[in-house]
């Protein structure tokens, strides 16, 4: 990084939104000697992005959720950390208002700086179905489909010509919310119903569009990265075929499914699409990977993905950082041809729920926490020690991100970071991950969407072992005071006794 | 003295005694030689059999978490009292509780309505999926504990039936 900090036309940035992406971001604000501010809700009064930011300002809302989607709000909370000629940037993170068009025009209207797309972009691309027909005519593959609103008293039957399977999707959804699949055409109307009702309430939007449904398909998305002057590039693929309910739990580059030739070709057609747009920014193109290696567009994210680490390690750049400069107005500086990956890096969603009841999340203090360290191994966390995991926020609680030279020392080096992880008072994901890490077709890399579904087993407990009861019970029992105070009235003579008896 | 710890779906009847070197845990027919001793960074060395090794713990009322050999493991330690009160009452299919966190939907029934079992009681969401909590059987709601829109965590008292008569 080269830029003089006086070069900048922010000298804050502060951060709207919350845990591991707030202090990860904020990070970054501070090694280029930039002053980090973040707006917070009183639940995360105590959550370590509060304590590193310089400046902590507090917003309110209905509900937790209701303060960090409050766009008025957070726009004043940056006004109030405007001092002298320079502005402030809004970085917004994921989630919340990093892809709200309204948003990203008020903060450029108040004279502050989105960390972000233009709002056009964001329009262009925020609203899936639109953001389709406008690839699809600029030459790109997208799937089959009926959109409800070309003409809503046809849709059903619009819907039933694409045929089985099908996937029911809002077209203002994202994260999975809304969706639904359609094997039996039969249950297309009464599942239409669901899905509009779960659209209506998520996204106040209860229009739908469907596409055909890809069986086993993987998820490979592609880093983008734009400037303000026409230039964009990639930043290499991510596979992130192992999902629960549409949400990915494991993300990894390289993907093991793409053969030399086929990641030049997807690779390439994400850039065509980002390019094709002008578009600035980090930003992310979904694409569905058919086993046969056709792959159609799925979306485009106009922001910072969870997942990005996992290009960082292997392209060796700090993607917020080239965020900010990209918001300063500076060009990117080097070309495709300059990016060289090394490695192989895999990123694991530590997540506060029970993979064995179904994924429902769980809440609970965080009594212990221990990171794993060491040598290819990166920790991305939002809580701390004496910490509460509420039901008031996504159930995300850290990523583990591991480096290696291949993936199967990445995978080796990803058994060991997780087992050396300590988080004790709410119930994780951890051991669903190792087991996980530990599955042959994870092995292999034989990878898709439907994967956790086909291989019920890793999210199953099994049994403990009965040294391994017995341990357990020996540690709680030696850590309970009815049990050891009850122990320790007995004097050690009648203790010896006692012994006799066994 | 027994007492009882939760694992998993299991429970555990179990004493401790002291001996020459340590404790004994008793469980069942087996009585196995075993001692904690806390290091100083917070973590614990646990001997089980003669044999010691690193873990982690940490209490909070009556759950103990272990972190043991690279994974994590709550038990629950079965007071008494509570063991006493469970065998004689047994009313659990009058209290809705809830099967994971989330926040209310939609409020499908109000306090004195009947309703029969199957009936949809409230409609809640986690997970971003919308769950329906349908009547255990046939009764008479005495009080919703909730409102719409309201958050709550696994096991929340959500709405309680009225007890049936004995007839």
């Amino acid at each position: 990084m080269n830029l003089k900090l006086s070069h900048w036309p922010f000298d804050t940035v502060l951060v709207a939104n919350r845990g591991e992406i707030a202090l990860r971001v904020l990070r970054t604000v501070k090694k280029l000697g930039l002053k980090g501010a973040v707006v917070y809700h009183a639940l995360d009064r105590h959550a370590p992005a509060v304590r590193l930011a310089d400046r902590a300002i507090e917003i309110t809302g209905a509900t937790p959720v209701a303060a960090y989607l409050d766009g008025a709000q957070i726009i004043a909370a940056a006004q109030s950390c405007v001092a002298g000629d320079r502005t402030v940037a809004i970085h917004p993170g994921y989630g919340f208002l990093s892809e709200n068009a309204a948003f990203a025009r008020a903060v450029e209207a108040a004279g502050l700086i989105f960390v972000g797309p233009r709002p056009e972009q964001i329009e262009r691309m925020g609203d899936k179905v639109r953001a389709r027909g406008f690839v699809h005519q600029a030459g790109f593959p997208v799937a089959p489909s009926a959109v409800e609103d070309d003409d809503p008293p046809t849709f059903v039957a619009r819907a039933r010509a694409v045929g089985a399977p099908l996937l029911i999707k809002p077209s203002a959804g994202g994260g999975g919310k809304g969706m639904r699949i359609v094997r039996d055409l039969a249950r297309l109307e009464s599942e239409i119903e669901r899905a509009r009702s779960e659209a209506s309430r998520s996204f106040g939007d209860g229009r739908l569009y469907v596409e055909r449904y890809v069986e086993n398909p993987r998820h490979i998305e592609v880093q983008v990265l734009g400037d303000a002057h026409g230039h964009v590039l990639h930043l290499y693929e991510r596979e992130c075929s192992v999902q629960r309910r549409f949400q990915k739990i494991v993300e990894e580059t390289p993907s093991p499914a793409l053969t030399p030739a086929l990641r030049a070709k997807i690779c390439e057609t994400a850039a065509g699409i980002a390019r094709s747009i002008g578009y600035r920014n980090a930003g992310t193109v979904e694409f569905i990977f058919g086993q046969g290696g056709e792959f159609y567009f799925l979306e485009m994210n106009t922001r910072l993905q969870v997942e990005h680490p996992v290009t960082e390690q292997i392209t060796g750049l700090d993607l917020v950082a080239e965020q900010l400069r990209v918001a300063a107005g500076e060009e990117l500086g080097y070309a495709q041809a300059d990016l060289a990956t090394r490695g192989h890096a895999i990123e694991l969603r530590l997540y506060a729920e029970d993979p064995a009841r179904g994924y429902a999340p769980t809440t609970g203090p965080i009594l212990r926490l221990i990171p794993p360290q060491g040598e290819g191994v990166r920790w991305d966390g939002g809580v701390a020690e004496g910490g509460e995991v509420t039901a008031a926020f996504d159930p995300m609680l850290a990523k583990l991100i591991v480096h290696a030279d291949d993936r199967a020392q990445a995978i080796a080096r990803a058994r060991r970071a997780l087992a050396e992880t300590v988080l004790l008072g709410c119930k994780t994901n951890a051991a669903f991950l190792g087991r996980l890490l530990r599955h042959p077709a994870f092995e292999r890399g034989e990878i898709h969407t439907g994967f956790l579904d086909a291989h019920p087993e890793i999210a199953a407990e099994p049994p403990l072992a009965e040294a391994t009861v017995h341990k357990l019970l020996a540690a709680a029992a030696l850590s309970t005071r009815p049990l050891r105070d009850v122990a320790d009235a007995v004097p050690d003579l009648y203790a010896a006794l006692g012994a006799w008896r066994n | 003295m027994q007492h009882v710890f939760k694992l998993g779906e299991h429970e555990y009847q179990v004493a401790l005694s002291r001996a020459r070197q340590g404790y004994r845990l008793h469980l069942g027919e087996r009585s196995i030689p075993v001692n904690l001793h806390r290091e100083d960074d917070g973590s614990a060395r646990l001997t089980v059999n003669g044999v010691s090794e690193r873990v982690h713990l940490a209490v909070r009322g009556d759950e103990v978490f272990v972190h043991l050999d690279g994974a994590s493991h709550t038990l629950r330690y079965v007071h008494p009292l509570v063991r006493l009160a469970r065998q004689r009452h047994a009313a659990a299919e009058d209290e809705i509780r809830a099967p994971m966190p989330g926040s209310v939907v939609a409020l499908a029934v109000q306090a004195g309505q009947s309703v029969t079992q199957g009936q949809t009681l409230l409609v809640m969401e986690s997970m971003k999926m919308e769950t329906t909590i349908i009547a255990p059987r046939d009764g008479v709601v005495e009080a919703v504990q909730v409102d719409q829109g309201q958050t709550f965590d696994r096991d929340a008292l959500l709405l309680t039936l009225a007890p049936e008569k004995t007839a």
